[in-house]
């Protein structure tokens, strides 16, 4: 079903801003009930519920509504909160008749996946390694400064897009799609991406010349083929498995048994 | 006699309920509640060893085990290995180890708590699918709730995180409690099994690095990255010779 971007944004708002604010902190909670049927449906029909106590005051229509929002949902838990907004401004239609409840389904059916998809790329894929490895090239020179480095890095990203995402979703309803394909996720991703490669490699630099170089060189070449070999054979070989061989290969040199 | 923390029993009774706590908070944070990447090793490892009494010995756990597990990522029904769960458990039995054994967190401690705790990354994985199972058992109920007419039927939402957080504090009280007997062991090591140990961890950091470089999954970060690698050693080599 399409609505009308413009549609949805005219009409008139009947939440409050107190239970807008309940609605966005109890979307921090959207996976804690995350099951295999359901996924976050639980999680959703619980952070929905301030707004839906505001435009249902009869408690079966309000728990008619609730039963709506625990149909299945899944969707990256930050980019939700875009759904979340968007899902409060139709119900706010809802209650008053302009549109029928299928609509809210519609909504977050349609927009589940892509969302899902464009932040698993961007904040799961791109921005928290690339702060992680911001912080571990930092580390040496800052030492537990790096944690602040990462959380900074990470944090002012992820909550400033988390806040917007839950207002521009209430305030546009179906035309979030647009504000959000403005808002270069897509694009940001590649980038980022780069960004981490280059801190990876810096980081395997640190681990070649803390093995020793300039003063043992073969300590510091058996340490770059060791990360150049692992890195070519981890998708066969798995974490564990490297970790463990690493840890025996590891103890057989320190105890110069080769 | 086992070699205990300064204080004695006691003070590894606190410290375990200590552990028990951060590592339950963690474990909640991780997936079912806010999501900061608090509990992210780089970031759980140094606070919590820092509430045990060594930040720094935290911080030598967290960050290769933050490496080790970049590339995990929970995409819809998948699950990665529970590397929130394995930091908790590392950080409360090594740093209690080694403030009992009077070394501090060192690289033989932090080698030989990986190699007998690694498989609780996976354990921790198992731990999250259960938790998911019993979740569904919370749907089911609230979806029964609505039907019968009960506005707050969604509200037993939050009672999803009582297991993962039970479970996770469970275990970290644990590894703090036998965390004498790694202490014991360290002490116990001699001169040769410490270098071959100190062996290990570098090995493990090599492997943290290649983790890295996987974790970009993207066609293009190898060859970004031995760029990247060469021209920070051939930079690191050129200010070693001119300093």
């Amino acid at each position: 079903m399409s609505i009308p971007a413009a549609a949805v944004a005219q009409g008139a708002r009947r939440v409050s801003n107190g239970g807008l604010a309940r609605v966005f902190l109890r979307s921090l909670f959207l996976q804690a009930a995350w099951n295999p049927r359901g996924m976050q449906n639980v999680g959703f029909a619980d952070a929905i519920g301030p707004a839906l106590a505001e435009l249902y005051p009869d408690p079966g229509d309000r728990a008619r509504a609730v039963a709506r929002h625990l149909e299945f949902f899944n969707c990256h838990p930050y980019m939700a909160a875009a759904i979340v907004g968007g899902a409060v401004r139709l119900e706010e239609r809802v209650a008053s008749g302009e549109l029928p409840a299928q609509s809210v389904s519609s909504f977050k059916t349609a927009l589940g996946p892509p969302f899902a998809a464009l932040g698993d790329g961007f904040f799961w894929l791109a921005l928290r390694p690339t702060a992680a490895l911001a912080a571990a090239v930092t580390e040496p020179f800052i030492g537990l400064g790096c944690v602040l480095v990462f959380l900074g890095l990470y944090n002012s990203v992820h909550l400033a897009a988390r806040v917007w995402l839950f207002a521009v979703g209430y305030l546009r309803g179906e035309g979030v799609v647009d504000a959000i394909a403005r808002a270069h996720f897509a694009s940001s991703t590649p980038l980022l991406k780069a960004c981490g490669a280059v801190l990876a490699g810096a980081l395997a630099a640190r681990s070649v010349l803390a093995a020793g170089l300039p003063d043992r060189p073969f300590h510091a070449l058996l340490v770059a083929s060791t990360i150049v070999g692992a890195a070519a054979l981890l998708p066969r070989v798995g974490v564990t498995r490297a970790v463990y061989a690493a840890l025996l290969v590891g103890l057989a040199l320190g105890a110069r048994f080769f | 006699m086992l070699p205990l923390p300064p204080g004695g029993l006691l003070h590894l009774l606190l410290l375990a309920a200590i552990a028990a706590l951060a590592g339950g908070l963690a474990a909640v944070e991780r997936k079912g509640a806010f999501q900061f990447m608090v509990s992210r090793p780089l970031v759980l490892a140094p606070v919590l060893g820092w509430l045990l009494g060594d930040a720094r010995g935290g911080l030598l756990l967290g960050v290769p085990l933050e490496l080790l597990f970049l590339g995990g990522v929970n995409l819809g029904g998948s699950l990665p290995d529970n590397e929130s769960l394995l930091a908790g458990a590392l950080t409360a039995m090594v740093v209690p180890a080694g403030m009992a054994a009077g070394t501090g967190v060192d690289a033989p401690l932090a080698a030989i708590g990986l190699a007998l705790l690694f498989p609780l990354a996976m354990f921790g994985r198992r731990l999250e699918r259960a938790s998911e199972y019993r979740n569904g058992q919370l749907m089911e109920s609230a979806v029964v709730r609505a039907a019968h007419g009960d506005p707050l039927a969604a509200r037993v939402n939050l009672r999803g995180l009582l297991l993962p957080f039970g479970a996770a504090a469970g275990i970290c009280a644990l590894a703090v409690m036998v965390s004498p007997l790694l202490a014991y062991l360290r002490a116990g090591s001699g001169e040769g099994a410490l270098w071959a140990l100190e062996g290990s961890w570098h090995a493990v950091w090599a492997i943290a690095a290649a983790c890295s470089i996987r974790a970009i999954r993207d066609h293009r970060a190898p060859a970004i990255a031995a760029i990247s690698a060469a021209g920070a050693i051939a930079a690191a080599l050129i200010v070693g010779v001119f300093s």
